[in-house]
């Protein structure tokens, strides 16, 4: 396997659930930072960090500009930003305008992790109505890295792993144990 | 949405940045890399050009080059853009500045107007838009002109008369507060014409220049007790951002204000020179 430097997952407002009891379930020591791009409902532009923040051992922030990259820390793209990981690994704010009426946009996320970790990187494609994703995953496997849906069987609404799976290879569907039990043998890798 | 997706190397962005810098006045070479890049890609893809016929016709036609110069600046804004930086102005910052004879306020990068206009609604219900005087810059004069012309959207703007009631109309330390200010005392909604026209007086007030961040200098021959920069910075990195800190730290006067963007800080040498509370930094007396 790989060694995983890094993982960033997508989703929808819809896999808040899902999301929260894959965090609930890491480990307070946790090695890897996790960036997590997930698409909001509009109204509810707060919020998001203090309700995961409850449910999970590891720190969940939304990262200022700039803020360099730290282990062991669970990043959630701020509500209205793009957020893009730099060459030197720190993050960068935007914006420019949505993306398949997404800001955050899941893919403009992707593309510049999968470029900053190369084959170091894990993208995992949560439940979501929207195609956004599929793009940013397909740059994850162009680069080497390691790709991720989350079982549309299991998926609450489909059309996102759906058509990331459509559109480049996968390397495992998983449900959301499965999911749970791969960020920890990374970890421990 | 084109499913095509064009990308440009590492080597080309540096490429294209050194090709600019020396044909033109413009300056991207400390710009944050990702989204300069991203905006790059953008213009390749709406004016369907490979990068080096981009290039030549930017060299060539001067208002293609300003034209293009425009298109990668991000322009996002809205009126009372995050309203809890707004609480602070109204309940922190202002009225600190209160019993000065003049405050003199900077909009950096002040894209279409609508902070400004924020800026100067919130001075006039505090009774201090007399002594104020407003000053903003961006680098992008297209969006200058719609400062100064203050039309704004209607449909686009409408869930920003939400911000303004929050910010204008309650009082977040107690809820039983409530002014009732009617919009059309700063603004006119015409929804036929899907439009928002900001009142002749607070027209009448702002100074705009174009100014660019990368250049540096004050062009106002004052200084400033607040300087407003919210999601500018965000576009450049870590050293043109403390090079823009510089600037601001010499045309602030002691004791003044930096406001930048809720999801900004300031990071570098600069940081002992100022005093931090969230995304506000007071300019230390010496
Ligand atoms: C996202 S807007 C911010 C508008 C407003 N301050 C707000 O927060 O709502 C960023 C602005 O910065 C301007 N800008 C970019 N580079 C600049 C530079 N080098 N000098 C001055 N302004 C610049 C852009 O033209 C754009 O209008």
């Amino acid at each position: 396997m790989n060694d995983i430097k890094a993982v960033m997952i997508g989703g929808s407002a819809g896999s808040f659930q899902v999301v929260t009891k894959i965090l609930a379930s890491l480990p307070k020591d946790y090695k890897l930072p996790i960036f997590m791009c997930l698409h909001r409902l509009k109204h509810v532009r707060s919020g998001f960090v203090e309700a995961l923040s409850i449910k999970s051992e590891m720190p969940v922030i939304e990262p200022f500009d700039k803020d360099p990259i730290r282990p062991g820390v669970i990043y959630l793209a701020p509500a209205n930003y793009h957020m893009y990981i730099e060459a030197d690994k720190r993050f960068s704010l935007s914006t420019e305008e949505p993306v398949n009426h997404s800001r955050p946009s899941i893919d403009l996320s992707f593309y510049t992790a999968a470029y900053a970790y190369k084959s170091k990187l894990a993208g995992i494609i949560l439940s979501g109505a929207n195609r956004d994703g599929a793009k940013g995953l397909k740059a994850v496997k162009d680069n080497g890295g390691i790709t991720i849906v989350q079982d549309p069987k299991e998926a609450q609404v489909d059309t996102m792993p759906s058509s990331a799976m459509a559109l480049t290879s996968i390397d495992y569907v998983y449900s959301t144990d499965q999911i749970i039990s791969f960020l920890k043998k990374i970890n421990n890798a | 949405m084109s499913d095509n997706i064009v990308t440009i190397t590492d080597e080309e962005l540096s490429f294209f940045i050194g090709s600019i810098r020396t044909f033109s006045d413009y300056d991207f070479t400390e710009y944050s890399e990702k989204s300069f890049k991203r905006r790059i890609e953008k213009v390749l893809m709406d004016y369907k050009l490979d990068l080096n016929s981009l290039i030549l016709k930017m060299r060539k036609e001067s208002d293609f080059l300003e034209r293009i110069i425009k298109d990668i600046t991000v322009n996002t804004t809205e009126l009372f853009r995050d309203p809890k930086a707004w609480h602070t102005l109204k309940y922190r910052i202002l009225p600190r500045l209160k019993d000065n004879n003049v405050i003199n306020i900077w909009h950096a990068g002040c894209s279409t107007g609508q902070e400004v206009y924020s800026m100067l609604i919130l001075l006039n219900e505090m009774g201090l838009i007399d002594k104020a005087k407003v000053y903003a810059t961006d680098l992008n004069t297209d969006v200058i002109d719609v400062a100064k012309a203050g039309i704004y959207k209607y449909r686009f703007n409408l869930g920003y008369l939400d911000s303004f009631d929050k910010v204008i109309k309650e009082n977040p330390y107690n809820y039983d507060e409530f002014k009732e200010v009617p919009y059309e005392k700063y603004f006119d909604i015409d929804k036929v014409q899907d439009s928002i026209k900001m009142k002749q007086f607070l027209k009448d007030k702002p100074v705009f220049r174009k100014h660019d961040l990368v250049k540096g200098g004050n062009i106002f021959y004052t200084k400033f007790d607040i300087i407003m920069c919210r999601n500018v910075l965000i576009y450049f990195n870590n050293s043109l951002q403390n090079k823009v800190f510089e600037l601001f730290y010499k045309s602030l006067f002691d004791g003044g204000y930096l406001v930048l963007g809720i999801h900004e800080s300031m990071l570098g040498p600069m940081t002992s020179k100022f005093e931090k509370k969230g995304s506000n930094y007071r300019k230390k007396l010496l």
